[in-house]
Parts: structure tokens; sequence; C-alpha cells
């Protein structure tokens, strides 16, 4: 039976550990024999909306594996500007490929495209919904960083309400023991109270403050997120936020060593650049996992994980 | 039923009653068999508000048709899960089911959700399927917006 990725929620905890592993199997082979495992094989990046970095990962991740990628990267360049349905243009593209990786600005549509089409299809983002290779490869970076997940204290910082990568985050975090999350946000960017109930009979807690500087002093990672300007109804509320959470320099001064800064990126002005060149700066590291992470699940769904 | 409520509706003698319908929801159950062209020509008696000790107040349908068609059935779990199911035979009830909440709805109703692509791809066959046992909320097997049956009775498929 073909494979798909398409929710975190589909996974259970054996299973995120298991692509874990894979992941860190695929970062200790050598870039030559990498680059010998998916000859042949292509992957389709259909990108219905923009997004340079997950489609850069993508296809960094599938090149670097030996394989070829097809595939565009908005609507416009698409038959869909022409009208045709996403249901045809899966229908077709899995003529042309091996592998498909998805995004769209609808949700539901990786899930779709997955009973439609024979070949497997990973989620690269579906609207709101779910973005589950970003939080396999922030599981594994805190996992690279701390040898563990379990127990570690993660503020989360900045647009906790509209933020898919949070949410998926948070509920994969559940499956772990004893996570520790802070939530720093303002009044009107909360955690979905659904989130928050989601951790009755788990071992994780949440603890709610409006403290950056707080969350710096008693947490092993800040997981900062950009205010998403293009999801507020209303700019006047966005001008209230938008800078509302500014990490620099000097306010990591007094923060434990153990500390990392992590950012799923594109970043705005949450993170000063200055903060690049601390110990503390982890995102960049966690740019380069997505490309380890995105190789493990195509090698998998591609059914050569045995061949590391 | 109450001596007085038998004089209010007569009994018939071969066909489908759908009993313990909530008082208000018997001409929405009206609208939705009206959906289905093989029960066009049956002869169909609408009582409403009667007096029910169980429910206060409830309304009643008498099809002198059978059998219901089972999307029909499917249906009634959605709009008023509940009701009471009686076949009748030779003015006598012969068989009698309460039609309870299933597991999944199957192609039954639209997403709740404007942005889900079942909405902008309408031949896709929607699909919910329930939280937990008991619950009353289903989840869209697309976009995972979870939502209460209300919502979704209120969104029902042509």
């Amino acid at each position: 039976m073909k494979k798909d990725l398409i929710s975190i929620d589909d996974l259970g905890l054996e299973q995120i550990l298991d692509y874990l592993d894979l992941a860190a199997r695929v970062e200790a082979l050598p870039n030559a024999e990498k680059a010998g495992l998916l000859p042949g094989k292509i992957l389709a990046t259909l990108f219905f909306e923009p997004s340079t970095r997950t489609r850069l990962s993508f296809e960094s991740a599938m090149c670097r594996l030996g394989g070829r990628v097809i595939g565009f990267s908005e609507s416009a360049n698409s038959s869909t500007a022409k009208g045709e349905s996403f249901s045809d243009t899966i229908r077709t593209v899995e003529q042309y490929a091996d592998v498909i990786a998805v995004r769209h600005p609808k949700e539901g549509t990786a899930r779709l495209a997955a009973e439609i089409a024979g070949i497997p299809i990973l989620n690269a983002g579906d609207g709101a919904n779910q973005h589950p290779t970003q939080t396999l490869l922030d599981l594994y970076t805190l996992r690279k960083f701390f040898g563990k997940v379990d127990g570690l204290k993660i503020a989360l910082v900045g647009d906790l309400k509209y933020s898919r990568t949070i949410h998926s985050l948070c509920r994969a975090l559940l499956a772990f023991d004893g996570v520790a999350m802070t939530l720093v946000s303002p009044e009107s960017l909360r955690l979905p109270g659904y989130l928050t109930k989601a951790a009755a009979g788990t071992t994780a807690t949440f603890r709610e403050s409006e403290s950056l500087a707080d969350a710096l002093r008693d947490s092993d990672v800040v997981y900062m997120t950009r205010i998403q300007k293009e999801r507020f109804p209303d700019l006047v509320e966005y001008e209230k936020v938008k800078d509302c959470y500014r990490l620099e320099a000097k306010m990591l001064e007094g923060a434990p060593a153990r500390l990392k800064v992590l950012h799923p990126l594109p970043r705005l002005n949450e993170i000063s650049p200055d903060v690049d060149a601390t110990q503390h700066a982890g995102y960049f590291e966690q740019a380069r996992n997505g490309v380890i992470m995105r190789q493990a699940l195509i090698l998998d769904l591609l059914d050569k994980r045995n061949d590391i | 039923m109450t001596p007085q409520n038998i004089l209010l509706i007569p009994k018939i003698e071969r066909g489908i009653v759908i009993d313990h319908i909530p008082a208000g929801l018997g001409i929405p159950v009206m609208a939705l068999i009206g959906r289905w062209p093989e029960l066009e020509d049956a002869v169909i008696t609408l009582g409403l508000n009667y007096k029910s000790t169980r429910m206060g107040r409830k309304d009643m349908i008498k099809l002198q048709a059978e059998p219901l068609p089972p999307r029909l059935l499917q249906m009634l779990a959605l709009v008023c899960a509940g009701v009471t199911i009686k076949r009748i035979d030779r003015f006598e009830v012969v068989e009698k089911v309460v039609v309870q909440v299933p597991e999944l709805f199957d192609n039954l109703a639209r997403c709740i959700n404007p942005n889900c692509i079942t909405n902008a791809e309408p031949h896709v066959a929607t699909r919910f399927k329930r939280l937990e046992s008991g619950s009353k909320h289903f989840k869209c097997a697309h976009c995972e917006r979870v939502c209460s049956l209300d919502e979704l009775a209120g969104h029902l498929k042509a």
C-alpha cells in the first residue's frame, strides 16, 4: 500500500520517533552516497501558493538524493489558471512523477490528492490546516540540540492564534513526555482553547505569559513566530501587535547557555539580526534540518528506506 | 400513542411511521422526504406538536409507502437522530428501529469550512468522522475542521 504524509495527527509517537531516527541516518550518510539513492525518480512540487523556503527545501532534498524535480511555484503558472480542477491536476501530474509535494491555500487538498493519486503525497501545507514536514523538522531540530524532546521547556512566542506551525507543533509535543510550554503572545493572538484543552490527560503543561524576558530566563527553547499580516481581517489590529515581541542579542545576555532560538522563517522584525551571531541562534540549522527531514520522508514514501 | 393522538392522526394499514421527531423538525423532515421522487405518490400525513410523555411535544409523519430510501434514513440520522422508524403492516407495528448517530457521515453534508477543498470541488465525496463514541462532534476527513451535528445538519448536500 502506498504511503502519504498528510497530517501530524495521523502519526503516533512511535512513527514520529521512527522518522526522527531515519532523518539521523540520512544525515550521517556521505553526500556522494546520498546522491545515488534516487536516480530516475521524479518529485513534482505543486505549489498553488508561493512558498520559497518549503519548495526549495523539498527540491534541494530531492536533487541531493539524485532525483529530479518538476513543478510550479504558483497557481498562475499552472493549468488551474485555465480553470482546471485540483483533482484533474493531480490525476495528470501523477502520470509524470513518482511522488508529489503539494501546497495549496485551501484546507484538505493534500488529503484529497492522497485519495486520488496512486503515488505518494507529501503535504507541504494546506491552507491553515497542516504542515507536517515543518513539525517533523522542528522535532528533529529539538532532538539534535538537546538529545531528546521529553521534558523540554519550550516558549512559543508571537502569533499563537493563526500559526499553523505552532498548532501542529503543539499537537505533536503533547505526545512526548512532560513537555512544558510557555505561551507568550498578546491577548488577541492567544493559542486556541481546543489546543490547551487537548493537554488534559497528557503529561504536557501550558502556562501563559505576556513577557518574553520572563520566558528567556527559564526555557530550553524559544520558538519565535512571525505575526502574519495576511491572516488579519482588520489591519488596524495587525498594526497594534506587529512588533510586540522583538528578540535582540542584549536580551539573551543573562539567558542559560543551553537556550536555543528557533523560527520557521521567514522572519521580519521579531528576531534582530544581531541574534544570528550568538550561540543561541538555531533557526538556520533548523532550515538545514528541513532538507534532511524531507529527504528521510521522500525515501520512506518511495519505499527506499532500506537502501540506507 | 395516547388515545387522543390516535384521533388526531389516523392509523395506516401499511407503510412507515417516523415517530418522536423533536417538535419543530417535522416540516424540515417533510422537506427532506420531498427530495425523493419515488415517494412522490405516497400518501403522507404530517402531525405537529403532539403531546408526548417522553418529549413534551413531538412531531410525527406517516407514509403509506415502504421501504424508506437508505440515504433518507442516513439523512434522518443527521437531522434528527433519536427518531423512531416503525414499519406498519395490517395496522400493526411489525418492526421498530431508533435512528442512531453513526460513526461516519458519508457524502451527506457539505463541510462548514468555506475554505475546505470539498466546497471548491463539489464532486468530491465528503466524509465526517465522529470524534469519539458518544460525541456529537465530527471531523471533516479532508480539512480536519471539527463541527457539531447541528452545524452539519445545516449543510445537507443537495
